[in-house]
């Protein structure tokens, strides 16, 4: 799936997910407690211990409710975890050759140095890989079931100030139409024979570049007259209006966060230990 | 009179005098359209209407009032007089079709439940309420425009200008859009005001017809006098309706003796055959 298609997915499936039509509220108090809960534990910093309980249960959790309650599409999930999971697994290879003290698990005698390989840089790299990919399954779950409308009206509620809620409003609308635009003459570049070779591509994304911005400044201008006509006073105002909240389904999602807080006590020093 | 307009002009910053003394009026539930070429200055003169451009010279009067241009008078003209725009993605910014209908009452100051039932009320006339909570990108184009309308339409307009509205949408949905328009006509006595250089259409859709050409109106009139001058037409680079041009034909080539005024739509064309049929078979019943 190429990158501008990825991003059509996820942006369907926040608008088409079995949770769509659930609050706003809800899902982001869920996805970001969670995050913060599963980011701040302390028990991943012992170091020469795995601790892999607490990461588990959340990724488990977040990826059944994007996977089971909102129905969204796995290959869909699994394509947004690979391009960030990639990234990450090259990081982790470094902190595990690279970093540590302590106890050494190999020392490898090169002719200038000897080169050592801590268990506490290998349970840092793991310990990482784990809490990066909770935290992303936690910030998938918000991305997948939530639209953006309803994240600008809750962002308005809690009083981010208003220009970056517009402005966020703006460039989702026209990302959209943007990225159709670009598609089309990349095409049209093609169409028209472009060359393929390295320095040629270069200048086609020059000129697309070039010319796609002075699309957006023509965009910008006709869409404030249009904004004008219909009585624009400098202000864009959002209609508040989002599925109300149910206290049962918050009070749930405060258990679950003090559940996992003891789980995180419970378990400090657990783990497997290298 | 709703508008009246005298000998405005509007000269671009280019030098481009796009419109040259225009003088016209209208009341209200008239259903008027202009015709002409790409660049013959109509979507000009529709932006002088609603305040988004100021003549450079001449003078627009609102209800016998000239056109004020604070932004308190200027929400007060909006509110009455909407504007969509001939490119709905120029029109459509908001990041869901609730929330882009919702933009221009919201602007009127309205409360959060009057907008709401506002909203609803427009995207069901569209037939667009469905789509409420979808993002723009989701839609077709037909469907943008209805949109676009419903934007307007939300602020409880009385006069619509519409630039284009069949421009770029396939056959069902012109005349989805044009049998809407008619009907908020007729059920609201909305003033409906259109740019077009969709020939056929027109016929369909008003009563009133200006023809403009480098910035003059060069014809007023009914569809049905203004298209039957052809010479005049031809000369401003239109063509008529098919129909009509089928009717100049037949009575040019072939001598049939149809009306000066040529039927311009479906159903007056069957009408003149059947009376041409009819004629002809009086004169051979009496010839015999």
């Amino acid at each position: 799936m190429s990158h501008s298609d990825l991003y059509a997915e996820v942006d369907k499936s926040a608008y088409t997910n079995a949770l769509a039509k659930n609050s706003p509220i809800t899902k982001t108090f869920f996805a970001l407690s969670a995050l913060l809960i599963s980011v701040s534990a302390s028990t991943f910093d012992v170091p020469g211990v795995v601790s892999f309980i607490v990461p588990i249960v959340v990724f488990i959790i977040c990826t059944s409710l994007t996977l089971g309650l909102a129905k969204v599409k796995t290959h869909l999930y699994l394509d947004l975890f690979a391009y960030p999971t990639f990234m990450l697994i090259l990081s982790c290879i470094v902190l595990a050759l690279l970093f540590g003290s302590g106890t050494p698990l190999i020392e490898i005698p090169l002719p200038w140095t000897t080169w050592t390989i801590f268990k506490s840089g290998i349970s840092m790299s793991i310990n990482t890989f784990l809490r990066v990919e909770s935290a992303l399954s936690c910030l998938f779950f918000l991305v997948l079931t939530t639209s953006i409308t309803d994240l600008c009206v809750l962002l308005r509620r809690i009083h981010i100030p208003q220009v970056m809620v517009e402005m966020s409003m703006l460039i989702y609308r026209y990302i959209f139409l943007f990225l159709e635009i670009s598609k089309t003459m990349t095409l049209a570049q093609k169409l028209r024979l472009k060359r393929s070779g390295w320095l040629s591509s270069i200048r086609s994304l020059a000129m697309l570049a070039g010319s796609l911005f002075i699309r957006t400044l023509d965009q910008g201008e006709r869409t404030l007259t249009a904004m004008n006509a219909r009585g624009y006073d400098g202000e864009i105002r959002i209609l508040d209006d989002f599925p109300s909240t149910r206290k049962t389904t918050l009070l749930g999602i405060v258990i679950f966060d003090i559940l996992l807080i003891t789980l995180i006590l419970v378990t400090t020093n657990m783990g497997v230990v290298l | 009179m709703m508008f009246r307009l005298e000998n405005v002009s509007h000269c671009y910053s280019d030098g481009t005098l796009a419109l040259d003394e225009v003088s016209l009026n209208f009341a209200q539930g008239e259903r008027i359209a202009f015709l002409g070429t790409n660049g013959s200055g109509k979507t000009t003169l529709l932006n002088h209407l609603n305040g988004i451009l100021k003549p450079t010279s001449g003078k627009i009067y609102f209800e016998d009032k000239p056109l004020a241009y604070d932004s308190k008078s200027l929400l007060n003209l909006r509110k009455r007089v909407g504007f969509v725009f001939q490119d709905p993605n120029d029109q459509l910014f908001a990041s869901s079709v609730k929330q882009d209908v919702a933009f221009g009452p919201l602007n009127l100051g309205y409360t959060s439940e009057r907008v709401k039932q506002l909203v609803k009320d427009a995207l069901t006339t569209v037939g667009m309420n469905e789509y409420a909570d979808k993002p723009p990108h989701f839609l077709s184009g037909g469907q943008k425009k209805r949109v676009a309308l419903a934007g307007v339409l939300a602020m409880e307009p009385e006069v619509i200008i519409m630039d284009e509205p069949t421009s770029s949408l396939d056959p069902i949905a012109t005349s989805d859009i044009l049998h809407l328009l008619l009907q908020l006509n007729k059920e609201k006595g909305i003033t409906l005001l259109l740019a077009t250089h969709d020939v056929d259409m027109v016929p369909l859709f008003a009563d009133k017809l200006y023809i403009l050409n480098k910035g003059k109106i060069v014809s007023a009139g009914t569809p049905k006098t203004s298209f039957s001058n052809t010479e005049l037409i031809r000369k401003v680079n239109l063509r008529s309706p098919r129909i009509a041009h089928l009717f100049e034909v037949l009575k040019k080539e072939n001598n049939l003796p149809i009306a000066d005024e040529l039927p311009l739509t479906i159903s007056e064309a069957r009408r003149e055959i059947l009376r041409l049929i009819d004629e002809a078979c009086k004169k051979a019943v009496h010839g015999v």
